[in-house]
Formats: structure tokens, sequence, C-alpha cells
């Protein structure tokens, strides 16, 4: 580190400010009214059901005798039905978690009170209604089941499953759709293809809503057909989903609702906001006053910390997905905070202590820097630990750290604690920020400083003035 | 040369320390017994509705409409929210089936029906199945455990110059102290034990093994510089003093930054902010209180044992193996 120069602290610096404004403001294209966002500002930060106020609804399977099984594909096909529905009410931001053991679909959404187009309740008894899925021939949607254009209906389909198909001709492999009928259906779908082939479509509606036209290319009779398009796996196994949807054997009905006001949230917001700016001034101030010079330099590295933190949550970088934000969340953007607080002040501590034991200035803070990373790294490496259980623990079930961790609870669903999920999220997040503005750049921009003649005097790092 | 640092003698007054903490968990445990907990709904199984209103509204008139309306009692309390002002009536009903969507539309029906005058509109409604909130909460027990024993491993791995697995095992014993002082803070405090509760708990977990190892880093640290010339009770009051300042001021930054919030908080009445705010104040507080006065000293007293009696600990072989 002997080569750092002064401009490297105002490189940094300018970087670490550059930073810190775009992750405030954005960047921001405008067509006409329709603003683009290049680059995602804090004033995007999907709030949590906590700050923003929404709406929390838990579903169980209405059955209808205790013999009733229902398997992990019963679950996710009920999964589909109610993300389809959220996305039909043009509810895009939401969260859907399956729990396999328990039997229970938890949804929940943001709401702002100013939506007055809106009404939740009415959103969540439709969300547990159950998915009708009716194969039609032509294009043009039934008045209703009885309709003589209809030719099955969810019920008549046993499965549908995603599968690949391999052209015989051109030996091209695409993913397609497979449909297992049951008795009822094989008969009146061998009909209807009969009728149809060659010639006709035979469109698939599920509620509203047109799933896939596909052409008829000859008779089925055995009761398997294939849907081809253009599907990719997840398109072709999210419209398996969506027919499983339709033939799904229960009804749901929401055991437990949460209408969480806005007013609520907006104070709770407003609150945090203010106390995080106050909190930040004065933890800088009181490094400044009691470390001065690496106080100075801590406190700029901080404001990198967070900045970069909530970059993540904002959804700054592309290839990171905006997060929604809650309240235990920000408790622990402010955990990992004092963590990197903790990093500067072991470090600041460090070089005092050893320019009180004669060290040179560069030679204490080089070894301030060598010194305190053992304690640094293993203090925040456990917090590291933790973070991932609490995000394995209570994340999607489906997730990275969620399918390390399923054995251990497996036997637990997916409980309703995002917002633990969220705090996970966080402290991981701003641990590894930590690691980067708390030791990486502190230690650049402390160095390059202590070239200048006005930093080198050994009282602006806590040391005592000897005439050396 | 700056004057030398008075050594602390945190050794000598183990006992004191040992005392006070279980003195306050046993204070914890009766109090338990004596006030009984606040058990949010998440846990125990309820509805909570809350309405807002206008003007003045009889708590008992309201309690009369639910037991008309549902046939069953309630709780009813009147509150005011300090950020807008506005007046809230809660009914707390305590029910194991929760309240559903059809009979919360007649109570409200029910109620804007009697009151008509105080333009009550629904503020927030909350129901819970208690198998909901048992399933979190066993879910973080099982968390917490995995949490403690991937810690005992790792530092059993990094600080095994100084006998890993019992310093593992005594910075577990500093968390679970901690985490007892937060419990008693709920208690005391009158807080709901709720997912926010549970929050606490995780991040004191991790705060305090932070802070634990903070100290254990620099015994280790001492004793690689300094080796067996200093006496095992020596070695740890060198390095609690040491880390004192570190202590000090790290505790002062984190415990004023959340000070901010609860003081914001209070003054917004976003009262939820502050049952989890408050409660991580104690929690950092008896954290720097438990790695500096527990955790090191447990781990001298087991050294010692250890020493009398080398047969009965494996442990003993390999500390003295490490310290020579």
């Amino acid at each position: 580190m002997r080569k750092i120069t002064k401009p490297v602290f105002f490189i940094v610096l300018i970087l670490i400010l550059g930073f810190a404004y775009l992750t405030y403001a954005g960047i921001h294209t405008y067509y006409g009214d329709i603003r683009h966002s290049a680059i995602k500002g804090v004033d995007e930060i999907r709030w949590g059901i906590d700050i923003q106020g929404g709406v929390n609804a838990t579903f169980e399977p209405e059955l209808e005798n205790e013999d009733q099984k229902i398997t992990e594909n019963d679950m996710d096909a009920a999964k589909a039905v109610i993300e389809q529905r959220l996305v039909s009410l043009n509810i895009t931001d939401s969260e859907v978690y399956a729990d396999y053991t328990k039997h229970r679909i938890m949804v929940s959404f943001p709401w702002q009170s100013g939506e007055e187009d809106f009404d939740p309740a009415e959103a969540i008894s439709e969300l547990g209604d159950t998915a009708q899925l009716v194969f039609v021939k032509g294009t043009t949607q039934p008045e209703n089941l009885e309709d003589e254009t209809v030719v099955l209906t969810g019920n008549d389909v046993k499965k549908a499953e995603a599968g690949q198909y391999q052209d015989q001709n051109t030996g091209e492999t695409t993913w397609v759709v497979s449909l297992e009928l049951n008795e009822s259906g094989k008969q009146a779908f061998a009909d209807a293809t009969t009728e149809l082939s060659g010639s006709g479509q035979i469109s698939i509606w599920m509620d509203e809503n047109m799933i896939s036209a596909p052409n008829v290319n000859e008779p089925i009779t055995d009761g398997k057909c294939q849907i081809s398009g253009n599907f990719t796996y997840e398109s072709a196994k999210s419209l398996a989903d969506k027919i499983n949807a339709g033939a799904l054997p229960f009804n749901l009905r929401s055991t437990s609702t949460n209408i969480i006001s806005a007013t609520l949230g907006e104070g709770a917001k407003t609150a945090m906001t203010i106390a995080g700016i106050i909190a930040f001034i004065m933890v800088a101030i009181y490094m400044i006053i009691i470390y001065r010079l690496p106080g100075f330099v801590a406190s700029i590295a901080l404001l990198g910390q967070a900045a970069g933190t909530l970059a993540c949550i904002s959804g700054f970088f592309g290839n990171i997905e905006s997060f929604t934000l809650t309240i235990p969340g920000i408790a622990g953007i402010i955990l990992a905070i004092g963590m990197g607080v903790d990093a500067n002040v072991i470090v600041s501590e460090r070089i005092k202590e050893e320019l009180n034991n004669g060290k040179t200035l560069n030679g204490a803070i080089e070894l301030g820097y060598k010194r305190a990373w053992a304690a640094v790294f293993d203090g925040n490496i456990t917090v590291v630990f933790v973070a991932i259980i609490l995000m394995g623990a209570f994340g999607p079930t489906d997730s990275v750290f969620g399918t390390l961790l399923k054995p251990l609870f497996m036997a637990f669903g997916a409980s309703t604690a995002g917002t633990i999920y969220s705090l996970g999220y966080t402290l991981l997040v701003g641990i590894v920020l930590n690691f980067f503005f708390g030791i990486f750049c502190s230690r650049l921009m402390l160095s390059s400083l202590s070239k200048f003649k006005a930093f080198k005097k050994r009282k602006l790092y806590g040391g005592v003035e000897n005439n050396g | 040369m700056a004057k030398e640092k008075k050594i602390l003698n945190v050794v000598g007054k183990r006992k004191v320390f040992y005392s006070i903490s279980c003195g306050l968990i046993a204070l914890f445990i009766i109090l338990t017994f004596v006030l009984g907990l606040n058990v949010d709904i998440m846990f125990k199984g309820g509805t909570i509705l809350t309405y807002s209103y206008t003007g003045d509204i009889d708590t008992n008139g309201v309690q009369s409409v639910v037991t008309d309306v549902l046939g069953q009692k309630s709780t009813v309390t009147k509150g005011e929210n300090t950020a807008t002002k506005q007046s809230t009536v809660k009914i707390q009903l305590s029910s194991t089936g929760g309240i559903n969507e059809v009979k919360q539309t007649e109570l409200q029906v029910a109620l804007e029906e009697k009151f008509a005058d105080n333009e009550l509109a629904l503020f927030e409604s909350s129901d819970v199945k208690a198998s909901n909130g048992l399933d979190f909460f066993l879910k973080c027990m099982v968390a917490v455990i995995f949490a403690a024993v991937v810690t005992i491993i790792y530092i059993g791995f990094r600080f095994r110059k100084i006998g890993g697995i019992s310093a593992g095992i005594f910075s577990v014993v500093a968390l679970l102290q901690d985490l007892c002082m937060v419990y008693g803070c709920f208690v005391i405090c009158r807080f709901d034990i709720n997912a926010n509760f549970m929050a606490v708990l995780l991040t004191i977990l991790g705060y305090s093994i932070n802070a634990t190892i903070i100290i254990y880093d620099r015994i280790r640290e001492n004793q690689n510089l300094k080796g067996s010339k200093l006496e095992l009770e020596e070695l740890v009051n060198l390095s609690v003093t040491q880390t004192l300042g570190r202590s000090i001021h790290t505790t002062v930054t984190t415990v004023m930054a959340m000070a901010v919030v609860c003081v914001v908080c209070t003054i917004y009445g976003v009262s939820s902010i502050i049952s989890f705010a408050f409660p991580l104040i104690i929690g950092m507080l008896a954290g720097v209180y438990s790695s500096n006065c527990i955790a090191p000293t447990l781990w001298v007293m087991w050294r010692r044992h250890a020493e009398k009696n080398p047969k009965k600990s494996k442990s003993a072989a390999s500390k003295n193996s490490g310290r020579r």
C-alpha cells in the first residue's frame, strides 16, 4: 500500500460521492409523461407492506373430504393461479409463497390508500375463487360453460406438464406442454379435434384470459396431446401449471387477512428516513471528534456503505432485482452500518495504539489495518452466516439459500416473515459492502491523505506528538 | 509515550458479573409469571380491528355491538395516532378461528349504524391464526440453534489456538445471556412478543457474537505475542483493557443511532418501531457487557478447571499444546 499517492483520496471521494448521488437521484429519461429509469433512485425503492401499507392474505384449500390428498404439484398449480390473478388485477408487485407441508399459500402485495379503483378485500376474495379452465373451438371466449363451443373444462384434464418435443424431420427440439386427459375428456377432445383437424384452432382460456390458441394439426384420440408454440422451459412450465390450476381439485379460502393501512406505513417511512439522517450525522460527528482524520475518512466510507445498501435495494444495479424494504430491513441496514462503524473504530483504535507504541505514521496506518483485519473479518463473517441462515429460513422456498437449508427447515412452512428475510438480505448486503467501503476504501483514503504534509501530524490520528 | 492505562481486573470480579446476570434472568422469569406475557395475536391467534373515528366514542357501546354481532367478548381500547392526530378505537378479539371477512363487514356495518356521527372507518385489521405464529416461533428457534452451532464450529476452527470449541461455547453462553436481557426488556416494557421480537433476537445474535469475537481476537493475538509469559487471568484482563476503547466507542455510536430512532419514532407515534429499536439498545448494552465480562471470564474458569482435571477434559491436552 506504499504506492498510494495523493490523488487517490480525491478519486475515491469523488467516486463515493458520485455513487451516493446516483443512488439517491437515479438516472431517468422521459418520453413525454412516461418516465423510464436507466438507474433507479431511492424514490423507486419498493417499500414493504409494513411501511407502504398493503394487503397480506393466507389461503388454504377447502377440502371436500378429509381423505383428499394434496401434492406439491397441486400447491404449485394453486400458486400459479394466484399469480395469474394478481397479474390480471394489475398487481405485478407481489409475493406469493407456497407452503407444501401445511398446504398454505401466502400472498402479500403493497397497496396504497390513494388507489381508489382498487379494493383489496375484493381482490382477496377474487384470488380465492376456483380457477376455471376451458378449451374452446375457435378463439372466441364462450358465454358460459354450457356454450356449444366449449370442448373441455379443467375437470377433464388429468395432468399437464412441460416436456421436450423433437421434430422428426428437422431434428429441432422445442419445449411443449403435454396434456393428459381423463376418460370424460378423451372422447370430447377426440371429436373436436377430428372436426377441426388441419383448419381450426382450439383456444385455452383461464378465467378471462386466453393462455394459448394452438392449431389443430391432426385428430387426437388417445387423450394425450401437446401444445406447441414458442415456448421456453419457463413459459411451458408456467402454462402447464396454469392448466393444472384449472384442474385444481379444491377451492381456496382465505384463512387470515391483514389490511394494513398506508397511513400507518407513511408515518413509519418518514420517521425512519428522518431518524436515519439524524443518526448518520450524529455518528459522523462523534467519529470525527473521537478519531479526527480516521474518523473523517470513516464517515465518507459509511456514506458509501449506506448508499451501496440502498442501491442494492432500489435495483440500482441491473443484475440485482429491486428488493422490498421493510422495517426490520431498515434495522438490518442500521446494524450493518453499525458493523461498518465498528470496523472503522477497531482500525482507528489500532492506529492510535500503534502510534503510541512509537511507530511511524505510515507504519502505524499499515499495521493498524493489518492487525485489525482478523478481528473485523471473523466478526463480520459470523454475521454473514446469520444473515444467510435468515434468508434461507424465511425467504422463498425455491431461492438459493432456501434450497441449501431445505433439509433443516423442511418441517416448517414458508412462514409469513418476509420482514425477517428482508433483515437477512440488508444485513448480508451491508456486510459485504462493509468489507469494500469500511476496509478497502477507507484504507485507500487514509493512506493517501497521510501523504499530504498538512496531514502528517500524529495528533490528527489520535497519537501523541513527538519531535521525530 | 502515553500514560499506561490501568489494566482492568475483569476476571477477579467475575462472580459479581455472574450474580448480576443470574439475578436478572431469575427476575425476568418471575416477572413473566407475575406480569404475564403480552403475546401478539400471531402467537396466540385472534383478531384486532382498529377503526379510526371522529368526535367521541363510548367503548362500552362498541363492546356491546361486538357482542351483539359476533356473540363474543372483546377488549375495546381507544387510542390516538400522534403522527396523523387520528383517533382510533381498537377491538381485540381473542379467537382461535379468526373473524372472516363477512363477519368483519357485518360488524363494521353495525358499528357505522350505531356510531353514525363518528365517521368510523376501518384503519387496520389483523387476523392471525395461532398455528401461523407457532410455526414461525419454532422456525426462529431452529434458525437460532443452527446459527449457534455454525458459530461454535467457526470459532472452534478460527480460534483453535485458544481452545476453539470451548471458546465458541462460551460465546454462545454470553449470547444467550443477551437474548435473556432482550426478553426481559419485552416483559418489563409490556411489548408484544411478535415478529419484531424475533428480529431483535436475531439481530442481537449477530451483534453479540461479533463483540465476543473482537475480544477473542485480542486474546489470540496477545497469546501469540506474549506466549505463556502471562497467566490466563492477566492475558484476559490485558485483552479486555486493550479493546475497551473499541467497546465503548462502538457501543456509543450504535446505541446513539438506535436512540435517535426511538426518539424520532416517539415523536411520530410509530410504536411498532419503538418495540424494535428500544430492545435493540438493551441487547447492544447486554452484548458489550457479556462479551467483556462473561464470555472471557467463563473461558478462564474453564481452562483452570481443565488444568486441574486433565483426565476429565480433552481440551486440556489441546490447550497445553497450544500454550507451549
